[in-house]
């Protein structure tokens, strides 16, 4: 294998990785019950908000991240506040056109300091470049990917491992019958605004990992079909488990784009598979059924 | 029992996180490297043939450099990535050429990758133009707000 396809590979295992948490994030929402197009948002405000973090005020990345996350937490929450009481597909409009609502502020919004090689902060429409944090600091390709794992595999286990608590049972519950939920005690507007705020984070968190491999954002790249992608991956994958998310990104990276296998044809048959399931498996390859039957035959064999 | 419920696990995952945040230190990278980018496109496909100019900041040339060369559409990060080439010299002093096949006409994001002599990633918006029978095109830095193909082939350099 050359060194080109080894860098291939590795950049393809860091985009899926990142893609992963934008999905996380959006299964999250699916399993209160909120579909929503506006996640791409908070993944470009955490990639502007980290980044500027980093590249302006030389924040180590951790910081950058963290701050990011902040951020995409605090916006999700303020926009779950008013949209807590709309229904599913007002709450998707409103999601959508809040995404778009910040693309365009992004897209005007021009914040430079000056540094030895130039001005450096977002640009509006031009982007913000030079966010080079990993090339000052000389983090290999390898070594962000080995971070990007971690973060993500940090992600899975704090997600798996809530799925078993109370809270957990109260995300689903919420989401399959708010409310019988509330009948049982839950508040289902709090576990709504605490999955938004988390969702947003975790949006952030892909977006600022997003902004440092690259170096380079751009209002563009948050388009809608970002967040369309996203719920799809979540949806295709499966609500059942949180690993559902990563079983949808590898299948559209890592299977269909990455070989070629479709060709041009790639998003056709996306679309389409993605609709052939909504209409026979609405909850997903990895829905609450197959993740039950799966964990059930692991123990008995365990046992036996 | 899961098996995050074992606490030489947990430990392990723990510290491998840490190891890999504080682990590759070197400082601050003290130069950066000027680039400049020219592209034509051609055929079906398109192919997109690229000669890549590196410059110290004093103008002098970088030779020997190792240069990766890959497309991404910024309409879809993360997706229609294209397998990255390794550039190869020219026999100019600081020149290399590349050669990319995209999957569609319109803009593309072209990410130039230094690894050596020093560490530098350069991003360029380029519209990539349909280029009819046999001619070659040059793809243009490309506008904001570019998105759809434009079907007049360009004139010109671009890309610098």
């Amino acid at each position: 294998m050359n060194d080109a396809m080894v860098q291939h590979l590795i950049g393809l295992s860091s985009d899926m990785a990142i893609m992963s948490l934008l999905a996380l994030s959006a299964y999250l929402l699916l399993l209160v019950g909120r579909v929503s197009f506006g996640q791409q948002a908070f993944f470009g405000l955490g990639a502007y908000a980290s980044g500027i973090l980093s590249a302006m005020f030389h924040a180590p990345l951790l910081l950058a991240l963290g701050f990011g996350m902040m951020f995409g937490a605090l916006c999700s929450w303020l926009l779950a506040m008013p949209t807590m009481t709309l229904s599913g597909l007002h709450y998707a409009v409103a999601t959508l056109a809040f995404g778009e609502m910040a693309r365009i502020v992004l897209s005007g919004w021009q914040w430079q300091v000056s540094s030895p090689d130039g001005p450096v902060g977002p640009a509006g429409i031009e982007g913000f470049r030079d966010i080079r944090w990993l090339l000052e600091h000389d983090i290999t390709p390898a070594h962000f990917l080995g971070l990007t794992l971690a973060i993500l595999a940090l992600v899975l286990v704090v997600l798996m491992r809530t799925e078993r608590t109370r809270l957990g049972v109260a995300l689903r519950m919420t989401g399959q019958d708010d409310t019988l939920a509330a009948t049982q005690g839950i508040d289902v507007s709090q576990v709504r605004l605490f999955a938004a705020a988390v969702a947003g984070a975790l949006a952030a968190l892909g977006g600022g990992l997003y902004a440092h491999r690259t170096t380079y954002i751009e209002p563009a790249l948050f388009d809608p079909m970002l967040g369309v992608h996203a719920v799809g991956y979540a949806l295709l994958g499966g609500l059942g488990t949180a690993l559902g998310p990563l079983v949808g990104v590898m299948f559209d990276l890592g299977l269909l784009d990455a070989t070629h296998l479709f060709s041009g044809w790639r998003m056709v048959v996306f679309g389409g598979l993605l609709a052939l399931f909504l209409r026979w498996r609405p909850r997903g390859l990895l829905d609450e059924q197959l993740v039950h039957w799966l964990s059930q035959t692991l123990k008995w064999k365990v046992r036996a | 029992m899961t098996v995050f419920s074992y606490p030489r696990v947990r430990l392990l995952m723990l510290s491998s996180f840490v190891a890999i945040l504080l682990g590759p230190r070197v400082g601050y990278a003290s130069e950066r490297a000027q680039v400049g980018l020219q592209c034509v496109s051609y055929g079906t496909g398109p192919m997109l043939e690229c000669l890549i100019d590196l410059k110290r900041k004093d103008g002098t040339p970088i030779d020997q450099a190792q240069i990766t060369l890959s497309a991404l559409m910024p309409s879809m990060p993360m997706a229609h990535t294209i397998k990255p080439v390794r550039v190869v010299p020219t026999g100019k002093p600081g020149e290399y050429q590349g050669s990319l096949t995209l999957e569609m006409l319109g803009v593309w994001s072209i990410d130039i990758d230094i690894a050596a002599p020093m560490r530098e990633k350069v991003s360029r918006n380029l519209m990539v133009n349909e280029c009819k029978g046999d001619l070659r095109c040059a793809a243009t830095l490309a506008k904001p707000g570019d998105k759809s193909p434009d079907h007049r082939p360009a004139k010109g350099h671009g890309g610098h």
